[in-house]
């Protein structure tokens, strides 16, 4: 069941990677949220004695710190990571009016090339070190380091502000599953932080782009070279 | 159990650092730096929460909880650099906030690569770190450290991944580059240190200098680069603290005495470099221009900031009786004690070019004048005086007499790292 999500989520990751619509993308992020979601669900049920209902019960009842911490993270990655960071990035790209990124560096079929041979890649490195990744599913690993790599390429071909701030929720998606895979966990404060910079972040820089918006119109990284130290910036 | 929060030697030295350069920026800026109340409410209320954040940084114990606190520390700063919502601020502004985000989200894959070597450890405190040191797998352990030392080191300013640096120092108001340059940079370099000595802990401290060898020459290269025909006098000082960030990990890098060089010099610069970029405000006030070919006659125009200027370049320049002077002749000589004399010599040649390069920028600012024009001598509030005139005494007290329980305190700091 999680190995059918992750395939999923690395699917999902191809797809931003080729497409050019906004919606699309922010949709692609929303379902990796809902995703890692279930996900920590399941790694937080594994824990569980589940040998029978009722011993599942009683250790619910037992490690109440634990529920508690685990629900509270759990509902947090899902309102963080599934609505409100898709559901930021939709409206400021509804209100800078901004529905494709159309210029790439270069063609989004190349992109997919690349994305997919990181893919392949990141799985068979992943299986062929199986020794060295101790107690990790090779699956999670090779997974979350392809998405990490492609989360930096889809930012370097991607000319517009916006589609780099989706980037980089990508890339943080994907630092969230590599979290994941091992087994150990992060106190819940850590968690907990993590998550709420992440959306601060993602926040500050829509409100950036905004910001950028009124003063140079359509916000384009191209246009952003103002600050150099070369003589050629200052005959502009 | 272990406290998410502790107080050693190694943090305290920041600390010192980071209280006394806010306390003087907080007596430059004044509590009415913005024009309207709603503006200074909430002008003020971001900086504590900036300064606050650095705290934090500072005084965790925990890597994972100092991740949050740097990050934080990129967030908080963020409103303040695009506080006149000028152009180039946005510009700098949408850099600085993406590259380190994207830096420090580098930091966080070393650290969840430094749980995954970790093994049974299954701790991010630093004291169960150490204990378990030689447990942790090496592999992993090195290319966490990597992944932590770019992660890091984008804050921290180390060449390969500084450019966010000027351009960020150079549009913030004037005592927010100063507590940028002074304390923020140092938040950073305290988190490399913290896992230098894992890393020592761990037998790989030959990577570590490696690195921080390459990183720390590279700074003060392309600082002696782009410093030579410089043409924005906040941009100069921006470099320069690439270049000190530079030294700071040479000395690092070079361990005993360069270490201790290595956090006198991370003290002192951050006493003149935030006296300098005071200053700089001053300056940026009375001609309304960050352009150098500009600012000409500042000792007719206002003696008192044209003396804190030029004190302040000899001071960061390393000219006695700076304390930079005796943490630049520590890291010398465990260069020669270390027989790296290629390398040292490479390090002097390189800043006698930044010397000459920020030094002739300081004079013509200073002293050329044009042939026709007579410059109105203007005032400025008092409080636009006094916090550099106590830095710079500071600085030229720690140059010739180190106290010693200050010695001491830095002794035992040195002690933490190697």
């Amino acid at each position: 069941m999680i190995n059918l999500l992750i395939v999923i989520f690395g699917i999902s990751m191809l797809y931003m990677a080729t497409s050019s619509r906004i919606a699309a993308q922010t949709n692609m992020l929303r379902l990796q949220g809902i995703i890692l979601c279930i996900i920590t669900i399941f790694a937080h049920i594994n824990e569980l004695d589940t040998s029978s209902i009722w011993a599942a019960i009683t250790s619910l009842f037992t490690h109440v710190d634990a529920l508690v911490g685990a629900t509270f993270l759990i509902l947090e990655t899902f309102v963080v990571k599934a609505l409100i960071i898709p559901n930021v990035l939709d409206r400021v790209a509804e209100k800078n009016n901004i529905k494709r990124d159309n210029n790439p560096q270069f063609p989004n079929f190349y992109t997919l090339v690349i994305s997919t041979i990181i893919l392949f890649a990141g799985f068979i490195i992943a299986s062929s070190q199986a020794d060295i990744l101790q107690n990790i599913s090779s699956l999670y690993f090779g997974v979350s380091v392809s998405t990490i790599i492609t989360a930096f390429v889809f930012i370097a071909i991607k000319k517009k502000l916006l589609t780099h701030i989706i980037g980089f929720a990508m890339l943080e998606n994907g630092i969230f599953l590599l979290s994941l895979s091992i087994a150990k966990e992060m106190p819940l404060i850590v968690n907990l932080g993590v998550l709420l910079d992440v959306f601060i972040a993602v926040f500050i820089l829509g409100l950036l782009i905004g910001e950028i918006g009124h003063i140079y119109g359509n916000p384009d990284v191209s246009q952003l070279c103002n600050l150099k130290d070369s003589e050629m910036a200052k005959d502009e | 159990m272990n406290n998410y929060f502790i107080l050693d030697s190694l943090n305290l030295l920041f600390l010192i650092a980071l209280v006394v350069v806010t306390v003087c920026v907080m007596i430059y800026q004044g509590f009415n730096y913005c024009k309207s109340a709603k503006e200074n409410l909430r002008y003020y209320s971001i900086f504590f929460l900036f300064f606050l954040s650095m705290v934090g940084a500072l005084l965790s114990n925990h890597l994972g909880l100092t991740w949050v606190f740097v990050e934080a520390t990129t967030l908080t700063s963020a409103y303040l650099i695009m506080l006149h919502k000028s152009k180039n601020s946005l510009e700098a502004t949408w850099k600085y906030t993406f590259l380190c985000s994207i830096g420090i989200s580098l930091a966080f894959v070393g650290i969840i690569l430094l749980l995954i070597g970790s093994g049974s450890v299954n701790s991010l405190f630093y004291n169960d770190l150490y204990a378990n040191a030689t447990a942790i797998n090496p592999f992993w352990l090195k290319l966490s450290f990597i992944f932590i030392l770019i992660g890091f080191g984008t804050k921290a300013g180390f060449a390969p991944v500084h450019s966010w640096l000027p351009d960020a120092h150079a549009e913030a108001p004037s005592p927010v580059s100063a507590m940028l340059s002074a304390t923020l940079l140092n938040s950073a370099v305290l988190v490399i240190l913290r896992l230098v000595k894992l890393m020592s802990l761990a037998g790989l401290g030959h990577t570590v200098q490696v690195l921080m060898l390459t990183m720390g020459l590279l700074s003060i290269f392309i600082t002696a680069v782009y410093v030579y025909k410089i043409k924005n006098y906040k941009r100069m000082l921006a470099y320069s603290s690439v270049e000190n960030m530079g030294i700071i990990a040479i000395g690092i890098a070079l361990g005993s005495l360069g270490t201790i060089g290595a956090l006198i010099h991370l003290l002192s610069h951050s006493l003149i470099k935030s006296s300098l970029f005071l200053t700089s405000g001053n300056i940026l006030h009375l001609y309304n221009t960050k352009e150098v070919a500009e600012v000409k006659d500042l000792v007719n125009k206002n003696k008192c900031t044209s003396w804190l200027w030029l004190l302040g370049a000899m001071l960061i320049l390393a000219i006695p009786p700076s304390p930079l002077f005796l943490s630049e002749f520590l890291i010398i000589k465990q260069f020669l004690l270390n027989q790296q004399y290629i390398l040292c010599i490479v390090f002097v040649l390189l800043l006698t070019i930044v010397l000459f390069g920020i030094m002739s920028t300081v004079l013509k600012m200073d002293y050329s004048k044009d042939a026709n024009t007579e410059t109105q001598p203007v005032k400025l509030p008092f409080n636009n005086y006094l916090p550099q005139i106590f830095l710079i005494v500071t600085a030229i007290v720690l140059g010739i007499y180190m106290p010693n329980g200050l010695f001491e305190l830095i002794k035992n700091a040195g002690g933490i790292i190697w």
